[in-house]
């Protein structure tokens, strides 16, 4: 009896540990992201303007009402926001958003970019858009706003978001999936890392529903005028699954027409905009083409990207 | 040419008509339908007037519908409802085009203009809105993120959402102007009338247009698209306005994204036309949009533009 009862404690004991240390650990990663914030004395003329903002979680959506659902399918952990302002008056907002993987932080800089922005040498990937500087860096994703093109005010965006990248210690790598992409004729920044069908469906609503059953994808637009998209699955088994409930919302939807089969396992539709979709498998991964492209072009598309996707796995 | 009525007549017809409108008499009143007035012209639709000069835009294109008075009877409160929902080009209805239905409801005689929001007044001032409401003497309402400041509506007809959180002030008012801006939305890839009106709803209501845990599984853009819909049998417009002058395709609701600008001021009283027109602007298709179909679905307009009356105008 003695014996349980010194058992017993000793369980609470270790959950009440586990518990304070686990907090620790929560507040200690609420510091971190605290310190990404510049002091006022290291940048020249610009200072706080307001109190410091922060959101956890579901919270998001006080802070940006209608736009946290995409956030969320990335992985969104925590935000913090501060606005800075110069003598002159110019104002530039921050935030701070941690998210859950670097994979997470990626994906929503994607998300957030364009392809007409200027790229940076910053963090794991920066972007300056008019008045607009993103940056991700390990599982951070730092966003600088504006209000104007101004050069006092594009030099402010680069002079903040340096010290910010400064102060943040932790680095990530791309996910794998972007690298089986094929480099040749690809526009970098046209690159959009999905985690979910939002994300897809904000790029090429190919269904409002999720037919491909998107839990990791990506897509490039190449300068021959197509784009490519890659999906990828645990294993072929629920590759092809998915590729099978594909084909058979393809040939059902009225947005889609001509469906048939192009060449061995590759079929083809038609969408109501005029372009050709062209949908294979290989290995764990569905591989979709979308644009003006004649049919040579498929076929050399799909035999370079099985030799490409054999040489890389 | 509108015809004249006077105040207890204007009450009377629309609760007859059948339309919803809000009755401010102080007391918080279902919001009953109808406060658009017998319009002895052509019958439209939809005007739309095309051109640089937003502010000029925007009476031609109410005029196009039978002119402001024919929605804002003398002495009336009216409550107008921006979007604002961030200050980057292209995501907030543009100042201009405010401060022109402000002045057309000064000229119709309204004695109170309400500019309502429970968004942060940042959210106003960096827009330049709440420059141009000073300016023209109308006020800005902003009501606090609390639960005590709005008021639980029921939905009869709501399918997914089953009970609306109005803020109170919004009852205080005669007639509602919906003034959104056409754009982008992560969530459901179009923002127009109907969605706008997510800006009179509590937030925590709002909250629950989302699935649960921020699932974006198949289900979550049509259930989004059901709430809005369901919202928006409980509250009728009396006149919409929207701004499709510049706005943001991508990155949408909060930008910066890509902007395109087809210079036009859209206004109609069908929100359902009205969404199904602008989202032609930028070559959404009819299927994209639950939204559309389930207010269509609802009765809240025609959603086939082939049997709707657009006048179009440039200038």
């Amino acid at each position: 009896m003695k014996r349980n009862i010194s058992l017993f404690l000793i369980l609470i004991l270790s959950c009440l540990l586990l518990l304070f240390y686990s907090s620790e650990k929560l507040l200690s990663a609420q510091q971190d992201l605290n310190k990404c914030l510049p002091d006022e004395g290291i940048m020249k003329g610009w200072k706080k303007d307001g109190s410091l903002q922060q959101y956890k979680g579901e919270d998001l959506y006080l802070y940006i009402d209608g736009g946290a659902e995409i956030y969320h399918e990335y992985g969104f952990r925590k935000v913090i926001i501060q606005d800075y302002i110069n003598k002159n008056e110019k104002s530039i907002s921050l935030e701070i958003f941690e998210m859950t993987t670097p994979e997470s932080a990626y994906g929503i800089y994607t998300f957030k970019t364009s392809p007409e922005g200027k790229e940076l040498d910053l963090g794991n990937g920066a972007q300056l858009a008019d008045y607009y500087l993103n940056f991700w860096k390990g599982n951070i994703l730092v966003t600088l706003t504006g209000f104007d093109e101004d050069e006092e005010t594009i030099n402010g965006l680069l002079e903040i978001a340096r010290v910010v990248e400064s102060e943040i210690e932790i680095s990530g790598t791309r996910p794998p999936l972007v690298s089986l992409l094929p480099k040749k004729n690809l526009v970098p920044q046209s690159i959009k890392y999905f985690k979910g069908n939002l994300g897809l469906y904000n790029s090429y609503s190919f269904f409002t529903k999720d037919v491909f059953g998107l839990k990791e994808g990506v897509k490039g637009d190449y300068r021959d005028g197509y784009s490519l998209l890659l999906i990828s699955y645990e294993d072929n088994v629920e590759c092809q699954r998915k590729l099978s409930e594909a084909k058979k919302s393809f040939r059902k939807s009225p947005r889609y027409k001509n469906y048939k089969p192009f060449v061995e396992k590759v079929f083809q539709v038609k969408n109501d905009r005029g372009q050709f979709i062209f949908i294979s498998s290989f290995d764990r991964y569905i591989l979709i083409v979308v644009g003006i492209v004649t049919q040579a072009q498929v076929k050399k598309i799909f035999l370079n990207f099985q030799e490409y996707i054999n040489n890389k796995t | 040419m509108a015809k004249k009525i006077g105040r207890r007549e204007f009450v009377k017809k629309s609760a007859k008509i059948g339309i919803t409108a809000v009755l401010g008499t102080g007391v918080v009143s279902q919001i009953i339908e109808g406060s658009v007035r017998v319009f002895e012209g052509e019958h439209i639709d939809i005007g739309v007037v095309t051109g640089s000069d937003y502010y000029s835009s925007t009476i031609k294109a109410v005029d196009l519908i039978g002119g402001i008075k024919r929605f804002v009877p003398k002495d009336s409160r009216v409550a107008i409802l921006p979007n604002v929902q961030r200050w980057h080009p292209g995501t907030y209805t543009k100042p201009e085009i405010v401060r022109s239905v402000i002045n057309m409801c000064k000229e119709a005689g309204a004695k109170e203009i309400n500019c309502l929001s429970w968004l942060d007044r940042k959210n106003w001032e960096a827009t330049g809105l709440a420059a141009v409401i000073k300016e023209e003497g109308a006020n800005l309402k902003l009501v606090e993120r609390e639960e005590a400041f709005f008021k639980p509506v029921k939905i009869p007809k709501g399918k997914a959402l089953k009970e609306a959180w109005i803020m109170k002030e919004f009852f205080n008012n005669d007639v509602f102007i919906n003034m959104p801006i056409t754009k982008d939305h992560a969530g459901n890839k179009f923002t127009g009338t109907m969605k706008n009106l997510m800006g009179l709803n509590f937030s925590t209501s709002n909250r629950s247009f989302h699935k649960k845990d921020w699932q974006t599984d198949k289900n979550a853009i049509e259930h989004l698209d059901q709430c809005i819909a369901d919202l928006n049998t409980v509250i009728k417009p009396t006149l919409c306005v929207v701004d499709a002058t510049e706005f943001i395709i991508t990155n949408g609701p909060m930008g910066p994204g890509e902007i395109i600008k087809p210079q036009k001021v859209v206004v109609g009283v069908d929100r359902v036309a009205v969404d199904s027109y602008c989202k032609t602007l930028w070559g959404i298709k009819d299927e994209e949009i639950f939204m559309i179909k389930f207010g269509y679905e609802h009765g809240l307009g025609e959603m086939d533009l082939n049997k709707v009356k657009i006048k179009e105008k440039k200038i």
